[in-house]
């Protein structure tokens, strides 16, 4: 597992910077930078793909309205998916609090290793398997390769939170995944 | 590389959305402060235009209270017009508006307040200079915000290389 803080790269901080300076031609360096990886964030989580577009476009208006208040130009990823789970979490609530059925799972957790990510790779495919708050973990620590550091502070929730979360998602992914019912995803 | 046409969709979409991000509570500010400072000004003016038998001492307070006004105009249009949200330079630039803007204000208020003894200048000129202050708080700190960056800027820049 990757735990190691990977570093926003410095190219993308002077992006960050050289808007926060008020550059016009950064922005549109910054939107072709991060339209893609929000627009994926926000597909993984909404199954309807104009709501992911509608939530896409909210969380980047927040995002340019308030960049003059970020103060640590690296801290802009973990920022930037920050607004987009607060988003998600407003418009998405109720699927959010959809109840998880873990009775089985957790159990089993304590035992688990961190798994190899070769596998967990080729299971994202069923991602849509899992409730919201597995399926952002998942997005965010594979698709859009966030270290736990940068998701804790996206999620605000501890880093042990976090990995928690990710062990019972992976769980949870193979688990259904391997369900009778479901092997047609793989 | 070729961005696929939903993408493409939706990356103009976000840069028409940068264009005009300037939050709501901004822009109904500025809009606000648009009109007060029109009225201002068209009222001073008229006041100037129809009342000629006026002292020469208050028709340059006059004067300078719609030259005033009409800086303010030109200031939220200038913030209407940009529709982004101020940042970085901007911010100097607005901050440097303000100060001159008071600073005029403050300044007037107190040469009449000295030429003519009045208590109203006297205390006009209190509230010029508190508003100078806050102007200059401001400036600064957008001054150092800048700063900030452009060190941030050159550290970056020179971390990534000529490429930069």
């Amino acid at each position: 597992m990757k735990t190691d803080a990977a570093a926003l790269a410095p190219d993308d901080q002077l992006l960050v910077v050289r808007c926060q300076l008020g550059e016009r031609a950064a922005f549109d360096a910054l939107v072709r930078r991060w339209a893609g990886p929000l627009h994926r964030y926000a597909r993984r989580l909404a199954d309807d793909a104009d709501v992911a577009r509608d939530l896409t476009q909210e969380v980047w208006l927040r995002a340019i309205q308030s960049l003059g208040r970020l103060r640590d130009a690296a801290q802009f990823r973990a920022w930037l998916f920050g607004i987009a789970h607060r988003v998600a979490m407003d418009r998405l609530r109720s699927r959010y609090a959809m109840p998880l059925d873990t009775s089985d799972v957790l159990d089993t957790i304590a035992a688990e290793t961190d798994g190899d990510d070769a596998d967990i790779t080729q299971l994202l495919g069923g991602l849509s398997l899992l409730p919201l708050a597995e399926r952002e973990v998942l997005t965010l620590f594979y698709l859009e390769e966030l270290p736990l550091t940068e998701i804790a502070s996206a999620l605000a929730i501890p880093p042990g939170t976090v990995k928690s979360r990710l062990f019972r998602a992976r769980h949870l992914l193979r688990q259904r995944l391997t369900a009778p019912e479901n092997r047609h995803v793989r | 590389m070729s961005v696929d046409p939903a993408t493409a969709a939706l990356e103009l979409e976000l840069q028409r959305l940068t264009a005009g991000a300037l939050s709501p509570l901004a822009r109904y500010g500025h809009v606000a402060l648009l009109l007060a400072a029109t009225l201002m000004s068209v009222l001073l003016a008229a006041l100037l235009a129809t009342e000629p038998a006026l002292p020469g001492r208050t028709q340059t307070a006059l004067a300078v209270l719609l030259a005033i006004g009409v800086s303010w105009i030109a200031y939220a249009t200038w913030v209407l017009r940009q529709r982004r949200p101020l940042l970085g330079h901007h911010r100097i630039v607005a901050g440097r508006m303000a100060v001159v803007f008071t600073g005029v204000f403050f300044a007037g208020a107190l040469a009449l307040g000295a030429s003519t003894g009045s208590a109203t200048y006297h205390a006009a000129a209190s509230v010029g200079a508190s508003l100078l202050v806050l102007a200059f708080g401001t400036l600064m700190q957008a001054h150092w915000r800048v700063a900030a960056l452009q060190r941030q800027r050159r550290e970056l820049q020179r971390q990534i290389g000529p490429a930069a």
